[in-house]
């Protein structure tokens, strides 16, 4: 079994996926993710590893993309499209239905960027999910004759899954980002006690132990609410799917309880589409969401209100989503280069911010800004840094170890430092392999796969009838002939084997030839042979044939006289294979001699 | 370097080298590279570090440092060897040893953070960027550090590996080309020290009984000969040549793909190509030898080769074709079919075996299917291929996968076992298919063509992708057919496959399944884009079910398919009531209705796709002269142009620009304005006369709001392609000579509407809401004067500005980094 981080950068990296496994023969990459903080190659990872000569849809048997955040499948379509991936894709139905939002999401955002190119277009995303396939959790699917797929629910966002890869007895699971504590509209990772060779877990929050999400959710509504009561509005920058609907039902709820008047607007005209997906999508939200949505759907907001650019200028409070997330272009932007300047706003970043744009900027806590044409922008306004990342932290993944029990761990998307103290507490533990390997390190590790074999029933009822019944905790030993045919294994009896084969059976003989002293003819001696024979080996048929020889059950026995001394004559003595206890009995009863003659 | 940043670097070089200060984000010290690599290009002098001392200092500190984080500490290795790549700033580093200590034995190699991928990379890295002087080069060699190299092409990390592989590649010719003395001869080889250390490895290598060790140096030269075409490669050769045959030849070593890799490479270099006997018997047995899998990528790319000699062409054509002629004769009855190849070339027992394995038949054929249609895709230089055969066995392979055919013979029935419902060989015979469809002589076949392709079209248990590769092929094979459908009985038969083509098209219109009914009507798109033109296409067409079960998807649930039913739909119109001898139809297809049916999905589709889909047709329309006079153009484009211009999806509104673009263009045109190049008479009179009359139209058409307000549009792209028209609408009504008054300082009055209109666009994004009064957008004197004054040249430099151009800077960088040092520590985890 051997795994591969594909992700273009020596060192252990945060964000971003692609891995290749290789299990029994068969390849899969798990995740297809870009780099948002590059505008060149170094965005996508370098397919050329995969295959250094040979064609990419020969080497891969499929690829599995765990969830639609952009870092786990942001590269997909150029990999199929542009690269030339022409095999199977497999995600969940909500993955598969968001991914496209928030690949043209981001197309977007890079077309509007100069210099861009190398980057997919809106047909080429298209033409992309069509190739997808998609699996329900918990539907074995069978993706060639060996190779088979499982999705588990890993909570993080809607549609997110872990998957199992089969081939054979060897398993993989790979967790894609996952979260053990249910949050506002996700329920918990589950999996079963699977125990697969290997388990692939992420661990950005590898040494964290991580305050409860509560907290931060009630800080946050503290922190809006606290400006729009002071007459302030609230920019909330997001991309389009994901947070910015955990955020929502936050508000919405807040606003009810506490009967607030100010207006909370939506400004991306995606955000129709996006709830329509948590409507259509509610089996994969959690329970509470689930239950209430007979009486009311969640994701119905009375309070939250498509945005108009003309509302930016109203007077008094009010709070906005507006995309993009990392306020580097667009309307997001616009608005706060409208609002910065006035101390009573505030802007409250959800989510990471990749070096370059404004968000960074303002993150990084510099408050005069360029902006085009050399004009300086003052920020003035609050700005906030708020994480809502639903990732498992330490306690969260030694709980989904102790779930699937496997046999070895394999930890990435974190930093060499802090995995190394997860490491060890992991193999403490548990008493299994935990590797960590940096992008580009291939790990190897062996299995020892139990072999089924079929065993006829013929051969299964002679067995038993020797008295055993079957008993998992006492393994026996049995005899037969193993036939292997088409990949498979199967016991049977060597009659049986050299039927299906069409083979003649050999017999093996051992021969020994004996001298003894006899001056008589050859049948006589022949004969003192058969009477000493048939008065020692009482217990067997000893026959003398017309021919002259003599048998014991199997073994046969000859005389003739030496061709030099008549008065020696030579015993020819053989014997079959299954006979061969009796035969050196017989010879070496033969060697001390004849008794002295009766007659 | 700027000033601001000369500045900045100091102390960011100090944050950088301060260990109390937590690591920066690494996408931070990539672009910090990127624009070191930059500067040191443009700037090759040793300046750069006499202007900045900091940088040696940076280094100097690192290296003093007791525990350096991995992540500096290669990005100072890489650094440095960017700085280093110039022979005097090598010397200039030197100078206190700087280098030595970075790269020698007593680095960081001999560290404990050499366990790390991360440093291993950036010392590769590092050595790498200097490799271009002998100075670097020799304090590799006598420091060691060849062996370092030697020992990391084995690296864990692919990416370590593979660095270290290119590096010895280019220390080779480094050291060859600048250090050989007299030219490079098989008898008496002076090779250069370093050149001579890496060639003896290399030898070392192939004899050893590792065969990882045999595979590194296979990979090295096989880059070796890819990258250099020097003579000297051929005596390094040469000294290899008998090894690398034996491997071959016994098979003891498990590397007959790189082998075959190699043998290619070295195809395409002149030193060998042209070398008469003995590389191209090796060529030749490297055929013979590998099995048809390993040989499949070596003799396609032979055949795409030129030079190649026409017994080896005819041996890699001949690998190629077997497992095609093999199913061919394993498929059909003794005698009937002659099959791709003469019996007595090659010995198709090994391919026999591996189609018969279920294991190995599906990567076969797939892996030969690839690089058929590599071959005939390949416009170049065509190689001659037995088409007609070649379908037959397609087509045989694509009945074997569905079933359809089931073959007498042992070889034939098991083949069919292997393949039934096999979808990676089934796309790919279908790919092949299609390109197929440009190559003359399999005409005869195009019935029965037709019959595997419509059973693929109609059984249900056809894959949505192979599906859509179906349709690819039916559609590059149905403009075959009527090419060739010129007597009677043709254009029957034509007619009759149409009719049946039209009959599966509405099954799988109803498909419940999106993808289906979305590469449905891209297939019809397809067809009526390459086949409108042709009577009985139109009539089968017409008379389906097809056109009205187009209508009804354009209410479907999935966007995409609304799309795509737009499209469909728009092309559709070509044939019916724009087609010049429109057949009769009744009011079954009423152009107001359709017109209707696509500005109400412009107008309230809540998504994009469709939406775009209407205006990309709407233009199309346009562009075709199928709107109109230019009266009616005119309140088109105005009612088009009303509805997209609020439009949340900005590729809507920038398709209601390119609307405009074409509408202008083709007003120029009608009235015989300069724009238009295909009108060569219009004089300055006439021009002005038609120019007065043409703004006149397209005020009343209200295009200048919307061209004005996409300038200050928050979505970049809009903005150039709104002055890019207004500058070209400019440039027609003061053409050249033309005094305009902007070189002349005219004072507006203040409170001139068109004043504040320049105001506001000089602020750019930064403007306030756009006006809704104030201007008066549809008087032609206002646009014509707005038009004269707003300098729209320089707005079109600021526009044609990357939005991001200011955060790009090396100074907003180097603030980042200043910035961030300390902050960014937990955010940096959380991950979008």
């Amino acid at each position: 079994l051997v795994c591969v981080c594909l992700c273009p950068g020596a060192g252990q990296d945060v964000g971003r996926s692609c891995i290749l496994v290789s299990i029994a023969g068969k390849n899969v990459m798990l995740d297809c993710g870009m780099h948002m903080g590059y505008n060149d190659d170094r965005r996508f990872p370098d397919f050329s590893y995969i295959t250094q000569n040979g064609r990419l849809t020969d080497f891969l048997d499929c690829v599995i993309i765990s969830h639609f955040h952009l870092d786990h499948c942001g590269a997909l379509p150029y990999f199929s499209e542009m690269v030339g991936y022409d095999g199977p894709i497999y995600m969940t139905h909500p993955t598969k239905a968001i991914c496209p939002i928030l690949l043209e999401d981001y197309r977007k955002i890079t077309v509007d960027k100069k210099g861009e190119i190398n980057f997919f277009t809106s047909q080429m995303i298209k033409d992309c999910m069509k190739k997808v396939v998609a699996v329900h959790l918990h539907q074995t699917v069978q993706v060639d004759e060996e190779l088979e797929i499982k999705a588990y629910y890993a909570g993080h966002v809607l549609g997110a899954a872990m998957f199992q890869i089969k081939v054979g007895c060897e398993s993989v699971v790979y967790t894609g980002d996952y979260n053990m504590t249910p949050d506002r509209h996700l329920g918990a990772a589950w999996i079963d006690k699977c125990r697969p060779d290997l388990l692939i877990s992420e661990s950005t929050y590898a040494t964290t132990i991580r305050d409860s999400k509560r907290c931060r959710e009630r800080d946050f509504l503290k922190k809006v609410h606290e400006t729009v009561e002071r007459g302030g509005k609230v920019l909330i920058p997001v991309f389009a799917l994901g947070r910015a609907q955990e955020l929502c039902i936050l508000l919405e709820t807040f606003w009810e309880r506490m009967n607030l008047k100010a207006p909370i607007y939506f400004s991306t005209g995606l955000t129709e589409k996006a709830n329509h997906y948590y409507k259509l999508f509610i089996t994969w939200t959690n329970q509470k969401i689930r239950k209430t949505f007979v009486q009311r759907n969640m994701f119905e907001f009375k309070h939250i209100k498509a945005f108009d650019r003309a509302f930016a200028d109203n007077p008094g409070p009010m709070v906005v989503f507006a995309t993009p997330g990392m306020l580097h272009a667009g309307q997001s932007l616009q608005i706060f280069k409208k609002w910065a300047g006035n101390e009573k706003n505030m802007v409250i970043m959800p989510g990471y911010c990749v070096q370059g744009t404004v968000g960074h900027k303002i993150l990084s806590g510099q408050r005069k800004l360029e902006m085009e044409g050399r004009q300086i922008l003052e920020v003035k306004m609050q700005v906030e840094y708020m994480s809502f990342s639903a990732h498992a932290d330490a306690k969260g993944i030694m709980q989904l170890i102790r779930q699937a029990e496997p046999r070895n761990v394999l930890l990435v998307h974190g930093e060499a430092k802090k995995m190394e103290f997860l490491k060890q507490k992991i193999e403490q533990e548990f008493h299994v392999n935990c590797y960590m390997p940096a992008n580009g390190e291939t790990t190897t590790i062996f299995t020892n796969p139990s072999i089924p074999v079929d065993i006829s029933l013929g051969l299964l009822k002679r067995e038993t009838a020797i008295g055993l019944l079957p008993d998992v905790k006492k393994p026996q030993l049995m005899h037969g002939t193993l036939i292997m045919k088409d990949n498979s294994f199967r016991l049977v009896s060597p009659e049986q084997a050299l039927k299906e084969l069409g083979l003649a059976e050999h017999q093996l003989r051992f021969t020994c030839r004996l001298h003894i002293q006899d001056p008589r003819k050859e049948h006589e001696t022949v004969l003192r042979v058969y009477n000493h024979l048939k008065g020692v080996l009482k217990d067997y048929s000893v026959q003398h044939l017309p021919d002259g020889s003599i048998t014991v059950e199997s073994i046969l026995i000859q005389a003739t006289a030496h061709s030099e001394d008549q008065g020696t004559k030579v015993l020819l003595v053989s014997w079959t294979y299954q006979d061969e206890e009796l035969g050196s009995y017989l010879t070496s009863l033969l060697k001390k001699g004849l008794p002295p003659s009766t007659s | 370097m700027t000033r601001e940043c000369s500045v900045l670097l100091p102390r960011v070089c100090a944050a950088l080298a301060d260990p109390r200060q937590p690591g920066s984000d690494d996408t931070c010290l990539e672009k910090l590279l990127d624009w070191f690599r930059l500067l040191a290009k443009f700037d090759p002098s040793v300046e750069l570090l006499q202007n900045n001392p900091c940088l040696a200092e940076f280094i100097t500190a690192v290296l003093a440092l007791p525990e350096p984080s991995p992540s500096i500490l290669s990005f100072t290795l890489r650094l440095a060897g960017i700085l280093a790549a110039l022979e005097n700033r090598f010397q200039h580093l030197q100078q206190e040893q700087l280098l030595v200590r970075l790269f020698g034995r007593d680095g960081p190699l001999n560290s404990m953070l050499w366990k790390d991928a991360s440093v291993r990379s950036g010392w590769v890295h590092g050595v790498h960027s200097m490799m271009h002087h002998q100075p670097a080069l020799h304090l590799l060699c006598h420091t060691g550090g060849l062996d370092v190299i030697f020992s990391l092409q084995g690296d864990p990390s692919l990416f370590v590996a593979s660095a270290a592989n290119q590096l010895l590649v280019d220390m080779l010719i480094l050291s060859v080309e600048t250090e050989m003395t007299k030219p490079a001869s098989t008898k008496d080889c002076d090779w250069p020290a370093c050149a001579q250390m890496i060639i003896k490895h290399i030898e070392d290598s192939l004899q050893s009984s590792s065969a990882s060790h045999i595979e590194q140096s296979l990979k090295l030269l096989t880059s070796l000969f890819g990258s250099c075409r020097a003579p000297w490669t051929e005596v390094l050769w040469l000294g290899v040549a008998k090894q690398i045959e034996s491997f071959l030849m016994e098979e003891t070593v498990q590397a007959q793909h790189m082998l075959a890799n190699l043998l290619l490479k070295m195809a395409w270099s002149p030193v060998f190509c042209d070398s008469e006997g003995s590389f191209w018997t090796l060529v030749a047995s490297a055929l013979e030898h590998l099995t048809p899998v390993q040989a499949g990528p070596l003799a396609v790319g032979l055949l795409k080769l030129y030079k190649c000699p026409q017994d080896v062409r005819i041996q890699a054509l001949t690998v190629l074709l077997q497992p095609m002629d093999c199913i061919l004769r394993a498929a059909s009855q003794p005698l009937e079919y002659a099959g791709l190849l003469d019996e007595s070339v090659g010995d198709p027992i090994t391919v026999e075996g591996l189609l018969s394995s279920k294991s190995s038949c599906a990567s076969l054929l797939c892996q030969t299917l690839a690089h058929l249609e590599e071959l005939l895709s390949q416009s170049r230089f065509q190689v001659d291929l037995p088409c007609a055969s070649l379908l037959h066995s397609l087509m045989t392979i694509l009945q074997l996968c569905n079933g359809l055919l089931s073959p007498a013979s042992a070889l034939g029935s098991t083949i069919g076992r292997v393949l039934i419902n096999c979808f990676r060989v089934q796309s790919s015979a279908l790919d092949v298919l299609a390109a197929l469809s440009d190559r003359k002589g399999c005409d005869t076949l195009i019935e029965s063509l037709f019959d595997v392709l419509l059973a693929y079209l109609d059984s249900p248990n056809t894959s949505p992708t192979v599906l859509k590769k179906a349709f690819q092929a039916t559609s590059k094979w149905l403009v075959r057919l009527q090419e060739l459908s010129c007597s009677n009985t043709q254009r029957q038969q034509a007619e009759k496959i149409l009719e049946d083509v039209f009959l599966v098209l509405q099954k799988r219109l109803c498909s419940p399944c999106w993808e289906v009914r979305d590469s449905s009507l891209e297939f019809l798109t397809d067809l009526i884009k390459c086949l409108r033109d042709q009577e009985e296409f139109r009539q089968s067409l017409l008379s389906s079910e097809v056109p009205r079960l187009t209508e009804n998807l354009l209410e479907d649930p999935e966007s995409y398919v609304r799309a795509s039913a737009v499209t469909a739909m728009g092309h559709l119109a070509f044939i019916t009531y724009f087609a010049p001898e429109s057949p009769v139809l009744g009011n079954q297809y009423n152009k107001e209705n359709t017109v209707a049916k696509l500005q109400e999905i412009l107008s309230t589709d809540p998504e994009g796709f469709p939406r775009r889909a209407v205006i990309s047709i709407f233009t199309e329309w346009l562009s075709q002269g199928c709107t109109g006079p230019l009266e009616d153009t005119g309140q088109f484009v105005s009612r088009v142009i009303q509805t997209v211009e609020h439009d949340l999806d900005w590729e809507v509104r920038l398709g209601g620009l390119e609307l405009i673009q074409d509408f202008c263009h083709q007003t120029f045109c009608q009235l015989g304005l300069p724009e238009c190049p295909d009108d060569p008479v219009s004089s300055a009179v006439t021009g002005s006369i038609h120019g007065s009359e043409s703004l006149r139209i397209f005020c009343r058409a209200k295009l200048f709001r919307f061209l004005f307000r996409s300038l200050c549009d928050c979505d970049k792209t809009l903005g150039q392609r709104a002055c890019h028209i207004l500058l070209n609408l400019s440039n027609n009504f003061y053409p050249l000579g033309t005094p305009k008054d902007l070189d002349k300082t005219v004072d507006l009055p203040a409170g001139c509407s068109i004043a504040w209109l320049e105001r506001t666009l000089r602020q750019g994004s930064l403007a306030q809401n756009f006006p809704t009064d104030g201007v008066d957008f549809e008087d032609p004197e206002s646009m014509m004067l707005a038009l004269g004054t707003i300098d729209l040249l320089q707005l079109y430099d600021e526009l044609n500005k990357s939005s991001d151009h200011v955060e790009k800077s090396p100074q907003s960088l180097l603030q980042d980094i200043l910035a961030t040092v300390g902050t960014m520590e937990e955010n940096e985890a959380d991950c979008y």
